[in-house]
């Protein structure tokens, strides 16, 4: 039983770890490029990759104007894998989408 | 004329959900560690009974957590504290489950022989768990009292409260 006791405890703590989720970055205001890592439809947020592997976390505003081929379209539109464009505005350390713009998407 | 918004709003449910786990969880350690060097059954009871309960309401804290996340978020001027709060949170959730498991373990009568070290290895994730329990405490009150995180800010007039 001693011998089970080691593996538990490391199965919990990869547990713990693996539950810690993404880490995520800020950045100045600016235009960027990436492939969307995860959406949350219920809070209407996306997570987009970087080429440089850092995770933006986006929650979309009032403001934020979600287009596809210079059409507007509804957030459910947007899936993993997606390309984007994102205009962002930085307010504090909070990031808020001006415009999210679907460059590619993912089959 | 602003209106007072209703007081039981969704976001209300996580500070009303996270006082009682952070207290028995914080306890039962103590208790725990109390029962193993006197080697106090009663102690050690205690100790249990305040660990299970203080581990199922942490979940339900981590839940009312993110039924908030999604409504504060966009009026915190740094999220990454909110990150970091949730983080340490499912630590806390993880930690303490893993220390009710071997609780439940060392209840076995079966396993009467390495009760002692089940008992060890326990104290070791609540001591963890308790550390990192205030420092999701403490990143919870930063968001509060530094970023107003789900709280009012009445009128300046106060126009709401007037009859």
């Amino acid at each position: 039983m001693k011998r089970a006791l080691l593996p538990l405890v490391v199965l919990v703590a990869l547990i713990a770890m693996n539950s810690c989720g993404e880490k995520t970055a800020v950045v100045e205001s600016g235009i960027y490029q990436g492939t969307i890592y995860k959406v949350e439809p219920e809070k209407t947020e996306i997570y987009v990759e970087l080429s440089d592997g850092r995770i933006l976390e986006l929650y979309f505003t009032d403001q934020t104007v979600l287009t596809k081929k210079d059409e507007t379209v509804e957030f459910s539109v947007l899936a993993k894998g997606d390309t984007v464009e994102v205009q962002i505005e930085k307010i504090g350390k909070r990031l808020d989408p001006i415009s999210v713009a679907i460059k590619g998407q993912h089959e | 004329m602003s209106e007072l918004p209703n007081f039981w709003r969704t976001e209300i449910w996580h500070p009303l959900a996270v006082h009682l786990p952070l207290v028995l969880l914080i306890f039962s350690t103590l208790f725990s560690l109390l029962g193993l060097i006197i080697k106090s059954n009663m102690w050690s009871t205690v100790g249990r009974v305040f660990l299970f309960i203080g581990t199922a309401g942490a979940w339900v804290s981590i839940y009312t957590g993110k039924l908030a996340d999604a409504i504060v978020v966009r009026g915190l001027c740094d999220p990454t504290v909110l990150e970091a709060h949730e983080h340490a949170a499912y630590w806390v959730g993880w930690l303490f489950t893993g220390a009710s498991l071997l609780a439940l373990l060392g209840l076995n009568g079966k396993l009467l022989k390495i009760r002692t070290v089940l008992s060890v290895v326990m104290i070791i994730c609540m001591l963890i768990g308790s550390a990192v329990l205030v420092r999701t405490g403490h990143l919870g009150a930063q968001l509060v009292y530094q970023q107003a995180a789900g709280v009012y800010t009445p009128s300046a007039d106060c126009n709401e409260f007037s009859e």
